[in-house]
């Protein structure tokens, strides 16, 4: 079945405000796609689209295909895990996965069966007859998800299910819910402002700032090709060097850094010769042994943390750049310590270049 | 309560606050009942016979409401009609609370809830007699329906059971409105949310998501606004007679016209122990307890 949600052109507006704006994006059917963004860039907006809670401003939502125009939020094979999991307090955990069957008009000896499997399926066999106020967090949260799927979606959309959870308790649900995607092979739309957690369970993330998709990729394309500076600081952690371009060639660009010299890196989408560019390097990248065609970066020790399997240097350039620098635990020396310079080098490939003045 | 009021007023003022509320409960509500209870037992008596051998004790003046047929088809006509009142009081004011509470913007919801207090100013007999003039046989309501053609001829609203009906909807509309509203209100629009997601049609979600929720302010708005119609004066007096009687102008004639405090006491018994009846079948129904209907 084709289970594919496609928003076609869509924008959402609050009086003159524009929550989203105009986004044309297709989730394939089957896909565990992330929105990632920061709070109020509209990741919620974009579900209740989905689910028709509300009706885009222009452009349409398609699932299957189908344009949804028109057709009411309790007629999509939409279903919905909501933020704080929204489980009805007054039913018991069975009548709360039963009710979406039971609003179809299933009876009562198939929706019984229909919740047993699924509460199999979530490891809570037995909890049936229990009260919602009974269960623990992660089990509140396992009955929402078995809920949703009672009703067979073609689509799950999930809103930050698991920020309520502590790390620990979050790590099992991921995996549970990476499990349960697989096994049911619905089209899950993940919204997360966590990007450890949009990396590990996403086929892809789109990356939201501000009501727009800035990049829609793979995890690991995200991490290694940033398309936009925003990217580049939002999903992981990244060091940006401004400067000016002075040569561009295919896919490599130097820039000029005034005191810092010139450094060098991999462009990202169009950078042209006197424009103003970010340079940007993962903490990671850095070495402290500068190998022949390498660039190296002149800086003074701020502080050191050592975190077991590595060490984290913060240091300062002369032009009061702050960078933060990553290394193995085993390149640790008496001479790592507070105020001491220190000569950061890395290799041009590991560098990116993205134009603009960049935010970092 | 007395050493938290000792810890915040001292000794002194925490007797006085004490002493006070037990004054007020004691002489002003709880004897003047007990007087009643007492009155409603023995007969009516000369001054003269009073304490003398004819003032025994009896369930007379309770039997009087029983041989007493048109007595009797009344009192239960006050219940059976308040009854009536409190469920259209109910359908009207769900769809009010639950708008209010849930589908309007705050700006409107204040608007809108102030439309709805601003006649609950005016004094409740000049309310009733607004309404006097509205269903007028020749009021503003007839002729705007002789003017839609929706009748033919005036319809005679006052002096009956429909005016007062109307009046009464109208007179206890906020007790309704209030704590379904907040019992509403404190509904997570999650829920709602949920069941539509789940496939649930307005109906249903209802049904089964925000009348549960919304059970105990029903049920106290039900409670309200039964005892305020089966124990109110002036809206039946004002728009009902001579057609429609209600049973607090047989206990207020008893009492003031003829005279007799005893039966007048033993009829405001009965009607007070069929309302505490229909509180208890209320709670019943709905299941809910004290506690709930005290949030
Ligand atoms: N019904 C509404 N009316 C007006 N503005 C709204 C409405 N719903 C959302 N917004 C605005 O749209 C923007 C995006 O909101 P949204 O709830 O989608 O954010 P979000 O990305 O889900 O944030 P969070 O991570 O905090 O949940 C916010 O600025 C919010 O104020
Ligand atoms: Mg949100």
């Amino acid at each position: 079945m084709d289970s594919s949600v496609h928003l076609d052109n869509t924008v959402m507006q609050f009086g003159d405000f524009t929550a989203i704006q105009k986004t044309d994006l297709t989730i394939q059917s089957g896909e565990f796609f992330s929105f990632l963004g920061p709070s109020g860039c509209g990741k919620t907006t974009i579900l209740n689209m989905i689910s028709g809670f509300i009706d885009p401003t222009q452009g349409d939502v398609k699932i299957g295909g189908k344009s949804m125009r028109g057709v009411p939020a309790n007629k999509r094979p939409t279903s919905m895990i909501f933020q704080n999991l929204a489980l009805f307090p007054l039913m018991t955990v069975a009548e709360n996965i039963e009710f979406g069957l039971e609003v179809r008009g299933v009876s009562k000896s198939e929706r019984k069966k229909a919740s047993d499997r699924l509460l199999e399926l979530v490891a809570l066999e037995g909890s049936g007859t229990k009260k919602v106020s009974e269960l623990s967090g992660g089990q509140k949260q396992r009955i929402a998800i078995a809920r949703a799927l009672a009703v067979e979606p073609q689509v799950l959309l999930l809103d930050e299910p698991l920020s309520a959870l502590d790390l620990k308790l979050r790590q099992h649900m991921r995996t549970e819910l990476k499990a349960i995607q697989r096994k049911t092979g619905i089209t899950f739309i993940y919204i997360t402002h966590d990007q450890g957690e949009a990396l590990t369970m996403s086929d892809r993330v789109a990356v939201m700032s501000a009501g727009r998709i800035q990049q829609v990729a793979d995890p690991i394309t995200l991490y290694r090709d940033p398309q936009t500076s925003f990217v580049a600081s939002f999903v992981g952690e990244n060091n940006g060097v401004k400067g000016g371009v002075i040569e561009s060639n295919s896919d490599l660009v130097v820039l000029d850094c005034g005191p810092l010299g010139k450094l060098a890196g991999r462009s990202q989408g169009s950078v042209n010769v006197g424009a103003d560019a970010t340079l940007f390097i993962r903490p990671e990248h850095f070495r402290l042994q500068a190998e022949s065609g390498m660039y190296s970066l002149q800086a003074t020790i701020d502080e050191v943390n050592f975190e077991g399997a590595y060490l984290t240097l913060n240091a300062n350039t002369a032009t009061h750049q702050a960078l933060s620098i990553q290394l193995g635990t085993h390149q640790f020396s008496e001479s790592l310590k507070k105020g001491a310079p220190v000569s950061l080098s890395y290799h041009e490939q590991d560098a990116i270049v993205i134009a603009g003045e960049g935010h970092v | 309560m007395f050493s938290q009021l000792k810890s915040r007023f001292g000794s002194g003022l925490a007797v006085g606050i004490i002493g006070m509320i037990a004054v007020w409960l004691i002489g002003l509500v709880i004897l003047p009942q007990l007087l009643m209870v007492d009155y409603s037992f023995r007969p009516n008596l000369l001054p003269a016979d009073i304490g003398g051998p004819k003032d025994a004790y009896s369930l007379t003046n309770y039997e009087t409401l029983f041989s007493n047929k048109i007595h009797l088809a009344i009192f239960f006509k006050t219940i059976w009609s308040s009854v009536l009142v409190t469920s259209l009081t109910l359908m009207v004011s769900y769809p009010i609370a639950f708008y209010l509470a849930k589908v309007a913007t705050p700006q409107k919801a204040a608007l809108c809830l102030l439309l709805l207090i601003i006649p609950f100013w005016i004094n409740e007999i000049l309310r009733t007699f607004s309404w006097y003039i509205i269903l007028a046989y020749k009021g503003p309501l007839n002729a705007l329906l002789l003017g839609l053609g929706v009748v033919d001829r005036p319809v005679r609203f006052l002096s009956g059971d429909g005016g007062v009906l109307i009046g009464m909807v109208y007179a206890y509309i906020l007790f309704m409105i209030f704590p379904i509203y907040n019992a509403i209100e404190s509904l997570d629009t999650n829920q709602i949310k949920a069941a539509r997601n789940l496939g649930a049609g307005w109906i249903r979600t209802h049904w089964r998501v925000v009348i549960p929720h919304a059970k105990p302010g029903i049920a106290t708005g039900c409670i309200m606004t039964f005892m305020l119609a089966a124990g109110s004066y002036a809206v039946p007096a004002l728009l009902g007679s001579p057609g429609s009687r209600w049973f607090t102008q047989i206990i207020y004639n008893w009492f003031f016209e003829g005279g007799d405090w005893n039966q007048g006491a033993a009829y405001a018994f009965l009607l007070l122990i069929i309302c505490i009846g229909f509180i208890a079948l209320v709670m019943r129904v709905f299941k809910v307890g004290l506690g709930d209907i005290a949030k």
